[in-house]
């Protein structure tokens, strides 16, 4: 006997049954005491057929019940047609860049790491001087930096607030910091004045490059998902000695390249380093007792990577149409 | 920094292919943007397809003037014949010829036997731009004589380079030069580097050079250099590609060494014409107040005191280190030259460049800061490359300096790099990996730094980088050990994230807009805007939330509703200005549905708002908009909300009407009533407002739906009377408020 068949046919019956009657006589058919799977079921010698017709006739079971609960339902309105719309409640959105700053915010509360709030208009003493930044170096250049004054600058990173919170706390400082920095860049497709930025520094007895290289793959496993290499290579920061730049393995290849990481397989995520012992002791932090890390990365980039957005002005231009998407 | 890797190979000697390279690069020393192929593309045989050829016969082509006929020895037995555009050469010349099948640079489609004005052409003769070996395309190149025709153009010339396009850090100046790199190349790749190149030409020289340094913290070093009888022409094609391959323009023989001893070793240089030196002497000095002149863009530029120039006895002929000018400019007919190999202060040169918004392939290189040893190397290489390359005769040398620095002495403490790396480095690693780099590092713990990382590296953790970017592949993966602490949102950080709930639970969709607006009273300004419309801090968040939901609303937006939750500057008087967190909401609907959002906003918070500090507006077009301050709101929120007993004793409802006259607002009515009717009187809520003839004229009914309530006993319907009737009297002695329901 055509077990299979039997199934398919009882239970192709049982969903065209259209009332409690129809099923009744479905059911009686198919589970009768002369049914085929009844009788078959009576003939039984072995175990394996055994166990199989009896398969057959509980899953047959389990149906007739199920449609038998359908049919049961209150009959319907026939004006009520429950296919149309919800009355619709109005729905806002966050911007993604709240999403994932807060995101970020909490993997960080996660480590034991406080969230500190700099200033967006900080002194050139908090922004360059403090952070051992020499006169010479390009960023302090006004074609790249908005000044108010000769004293005053719209912080180009989230590094014065590194500063401001050692300035005020006692070691060790375990923290990280959000916000927008600003970059005198012409707006573009890919550059707007205005970015965020994330730091995090960390600052004990005994914080090393080691630590760094781990706590950047904690959070890039934490924001990107999955198992993330963190890849470290030499730069300058004038803040941090020594100073690397780091990549994770791309989030969307795992490192097979492709066309997120222009076939490296690597994701360029930001620069980094153990806090230089001028900085430290610019606070009062005395660097043989003193040592940890510093790292900073844009953020808008990895939510405009990430979402797939083609133009940075997208996050600034507010459209509803664009806003309402996520 | 674009490095030709043929240039590179003349200084280091490495083993493994490029690509390989580049990331060993990347990861110890710099960035490496990308490896570029240039020239004729080297692949499937295509280099063997371009040959050295001998013309035996160029004549006219019989269908148009401007074309010559020439049959071309290629070294095949036969000759080919071969239709030429240029008229530069003649039979028995020796050319670069390119076969059919060749692909040239840049060049889609292979070469293809072609017929020209009805003469067949098999082959084509090769001008220099037409390879990438220079700019000039009005003739094409005549090669020395005595080349076998058929011999390899490849072997004869640069055809084919790859460039390393590298981003040297603001800390590793060095880099910026070939034979930096190849230093560097040296030590990652333990490959063998060679002494620097130049060499000075053997003879004695006998003339004075007239050298004065009136500013040596400007200028700590000049070695000038007198030539005589150079011959000014183009450069041979080697020079040319190369320049061109690092990005250069090629100019004439001797601005071409100048720029190329620059990018060998990394020291600008620069060349002045002699006879146009006034008492053909040089000084160097700052400028003075109101000094101009013309430099060698054309432009006439007027100097600051604070600049560095170098001058003639009487005007300034150059700009110190950024560009020199016109008056003595080496030009086609200058026989005699003084070359400058000099050493300028890199903030003295970024000062005066940013002043005069002038950058250079020099003064880049001046303000990272160039070693005051490469000078020397640099005058000794471009004299070599001056005598053959430009005939000239070396007559004589002048080294203008107060002494030159000592190389820096640091200690290495070995034990701080596996502190700060947090892997074990052993101390005969440690100074292996700096003597490969250039330092001395003897038995003890004192290293010498050498001059061309004089500036970087003076402390002891500066060493410790140094051994450490060897190593950073091997750094290991841990997390600080420090004990669990707990960490939490500070109370404003929680509020905020509050605020954003609220309104996005509430139809508002976040926006972000710029800091910046136009500039304005109560504004505080940028020195330098980007844009007129970029050019002040914001003192609220109006001006750009209203252009967006305008922009909305433009492109057929319908029920617009935007917030932002950002910060605003307000002037002040201390250092920096009164930055504070505001939240503004526009929409659709006007006075009435801001204000809504604004109860909304504070009942979440647990505040009654109050609308005599609060800013809610309707706008012009039907907006409605509010913006508040959170600094001064999170101050009212309380931290604990008590429990108010609203459910033992029930409330009494009622509804009251009161005539009053137009002019007494709802707000008043409530103010009073609340006064009169105590505690006991738990809401008092306006829910319509009538006016017509029932009314009277000039005056309105307010409809109120009042709820008395107290947490002590069920209020008695005598109890609501005796409220009701407080508050009538209360009403009606300080409005003339009639009660008329």
């Amino acid at each position: 006997m055509d077990v299979e068949a039997l199934e398919r046919e009882a239970l192709a019956a049982i969903a065209k049954a259209r009332s409690a009657d129809e099923l009744e006589e479905v059911r009686v058919r198919t589970l009768g005491r002369k049914s085929p799977l009844k009788l078959a079921l009576r003939e039984v010698r072995d175990r394996e057929s055994g166990m199989a017709l009896n398969a057959v006739r509980e899953g047959v079971e389990q149906a007739l019940a199920a449609r038998q609960a359908q049919l049961a339902q209150p009959s319907a309105d026939p004006t009520f047609d429950p296919t149309l719309p919800g009355e619709e409640i109005p729905r806002g959105s966050y911007h993604l860049i709240t999403q994932l700053r807060r995101q970020i915010e909490d993997v960080f509360i996660g480590m034991g790491y406080e969230i500190y709030d700099g200033l967006e208009v900080d002194t050139v003493e908090n922004n360059f001087d403090a952070l051992n930044t020499p006169e010479a170096h390009p960023s302090r250049d006004p074609r790249d930096t908005f000044y108010l004054d000769d004293d005053t600058v719209l912080r180009t990173h989230t590094s014065p607030s590194q500063i401001r919170a050692m300035r005020a706390m006692e070691p060790p400082v375990y923290l990280a910091s959000l916000g927008r920095v600003y970059r005198r860049d012409t707006i573009d497709a890919t550059h707007t004045p205005i970015f965020h930025q994330v730091e995090a520094l960390a600052v004990d007895r005994d914080v090393t490059l080691a630590d760094l290289r781990g706590t950047m793959r904690a959070f890039a496993e934490a924001i990107f998902g999955g198992t993330r290499e963190i890849r470290m290579r030499t730069s300058f920061f004038p803040f941090t000695e020594p100073s690397v730049e780091f990549d994770m393995t791309c989030y969307l290849c795992d490192g097979a390249g492709c066309a997120v990481c222009k076939h490296s397989g690597w994701i360029e995520m930001g620069g980094a380093g153990q806090v230089d012992p001028n900085v430290l002791a610019g606070v009062g932090y005395d660097p043989e007792e003193w040592q940890g890390f510093a790292w900073g990365l844009g953020i808008d980039r990895i939510a405009f990577a990430r979402h797939g957005l083609p133009d940075l002005r997208l996050f600034w231009e507010n459209d509803i149409r664009v806003l309402s998407q996520f | 920094m674009k490095v030709p890797v043929s240039w590179l190979r003349e200084y280091v000697d490495f083993g493994l292919p490029l690509e390989d390279l580049a990331r060993k690069l990347v990861v110890t020393s710099c960035e490496v943007d990308r490896i570029v192929h240039r020239g004729v593309p080297d692949r499937d045989g295509n280099l063997e397809r371009f040959v050295v050829g001998r013309v035996e016969d160029a004549a006219k082509h019989p269908n148009a003037d401007r074309l010559q006929l020439c049959m071309v020895d290629v070294g095949e037995g036969e000759p080919r014949r071969i239709v030429c555009g240029a008229w530069n050469f003649g039979a028995g010349a020796t050319v670069a010829v390119a076969l059919p099948g060749a692909l040239l640079p840049g060049a889609e489609q292979p070469l293809g036997e072609a017929k020209l004005r009805g003469e067949l052409s098999r082959g084509m003769i090769l001008s220099e731009r037409e390879v990438d070996l220079g700019v000039d395309h009005s003739g094409i190149m005549v090669l020395a004589d005595g080349l076998e025709p058929g011999t390899p153009l490849a072997d004869v010339l640069p055809l084919t380079d790859d460039v390393l396009d590298i981003e040297t850090g603001f800390n590793r100046p060095d880099l910026a030069s070939i034979y930096g790199i190849a230093r560097e190349v040296a030590a990652v790749t333990g490959g063998e580097l060679a002494a620097p190149p130049g060499r000075d030409p053997a003879g004695r020289t006998e003339e004075r050079v007239d050298v004065r340094v009136e500013d040596f913290e400007g200028c700590p070093r000049y070695v000038g250099r007198l030539f005589r009888g150079a011959t000014i022409g183009e450069s041979p094609l080697w020079l040319k590609a190369r320049l061109l391959a690092a990005g250069m323009r090629p100019i004439s023989n001797v601005v071409d060494v100048t720029n190329y001893v620059m990018l060998a070793l990394g020291s600008p240089l620069h060349a002045f014409d002699v006879a146009r030196l006034d008492e053909g002497r040089i000084v160097v000095r700052r400028a003075t107040k109101g000094e101009k002149m013309r430099t060698l863009d054309g432009q006439e530029r007027e100097l600051a005191p604070a600049d560095l120039v170098i001058a003639d006895a009487k005007h300034p002929v150059a700009i110190a280190g950024i560009m020199g000018g016109e008056k003595s400019e080496v030009r086609p007919e200058t026989t005699d030259l003084l070359l400058e190999a000099a050493n300028f202060d890199p903030l003295t040169v970024l000062r005066t460049s940013r002043r005069l918004r002038l950058r250079t392939e020099s003064s880049t290189r001046w303000e990272k800061g160039v070693d005051p040893f490469a000078a020397e190397q640099a005058a000794v290489y471009a004299t070599q490359l001056f005598v053959e390359l430009a005939g000239a005769r070396w007559a004589g040398h002048v080294d203008v300096h107060e002494g030159l620095p000592e190389r820096p002495r640091v200690t290495l403490r070995p034990e701080l790099a596996d502190r700060l790396s947090g892997m074990h480095i052993p101390v005969e690693e440690q100074t292996e990996r700096l003597r490969s780099i250039g330092f001395q590092a003897g038995d003890g713990l004192e290293v010498t730094v050498p001059t061309w990382r004089a500036r970087d590296v003076t402390r002891s953790v500066d060493l410790v980088e140094e051994v450490v970017r060897f190593r950073i592949e091997d750094v290991p993966t841990t997390l600080p050990s420090r004990p669990a602490k707990p960490a939490q949102l500070t109370r404003e950080q929680r509020l905020r994230r509050q605020i954003e709930d609220v309104l996005v639970g509430a139809g508002f969709h976040e926006a972000y807009t710029w800091t910046l607006v136009p500039p304005g009273e109560g504004r505080i300004s940028l020195e330098e805007p980007l844009s007129a419309e970029l050019a002040a801090l914001r003192p609220n968040l109006e001006y750009w939330l209203v252009e967006s939901a305008r922009r909305n609303r433009n492109a057929g937006g319908q029920r617009i509703a935007l917030f932002e939750l950002a910060r605003v500057f307000l002037p002040a008087d201390g250092e920096l200005p009164d930055e504070r967190w505001h939240v503004a909401g526009i929409m659709d609907g006007g006075y009435f549905r801001a204000k809504g959002a604004v109860e909304t906003l504070h009942r979440a918070l647990h505040v009654e708002p109050d609308f005599t500090v609060l800013d809610v507006r309707g706008l012009d077009e039907g907006w409605g908009y509010f913006e508040v301050d959170l600094d001064a709101l999170f101050g009212r929120v309380p931290d604990v909300v008590l429990y108010e007993d609203v459910i033992t004793y029930p409330d009494v409802k009622q509804d009251l009407a009161f005539v009053v006259d137009e002019g007494v607002s709802a707000g008043e009515l409530i103010e009073e009533a609340r006064r009169a009717a105590g505690p006991e009187l738990r809401e008092l809520k306006p829910f319509d407002v009538y006016r017509g003839e029932q009314a009277g004229p000039g005056k309105k009914s307010i409809a109120f739906s009042a709820s008395f309530q107290s947490p002590e006993r069920t209020l008695t319907d005598e109890d609501a009377a005796r409220l009701r009737g407080l508050i009538a009297e209360a009403l009606a002695e300080r409005f003339g408020a009639f009660l008329r329901a």
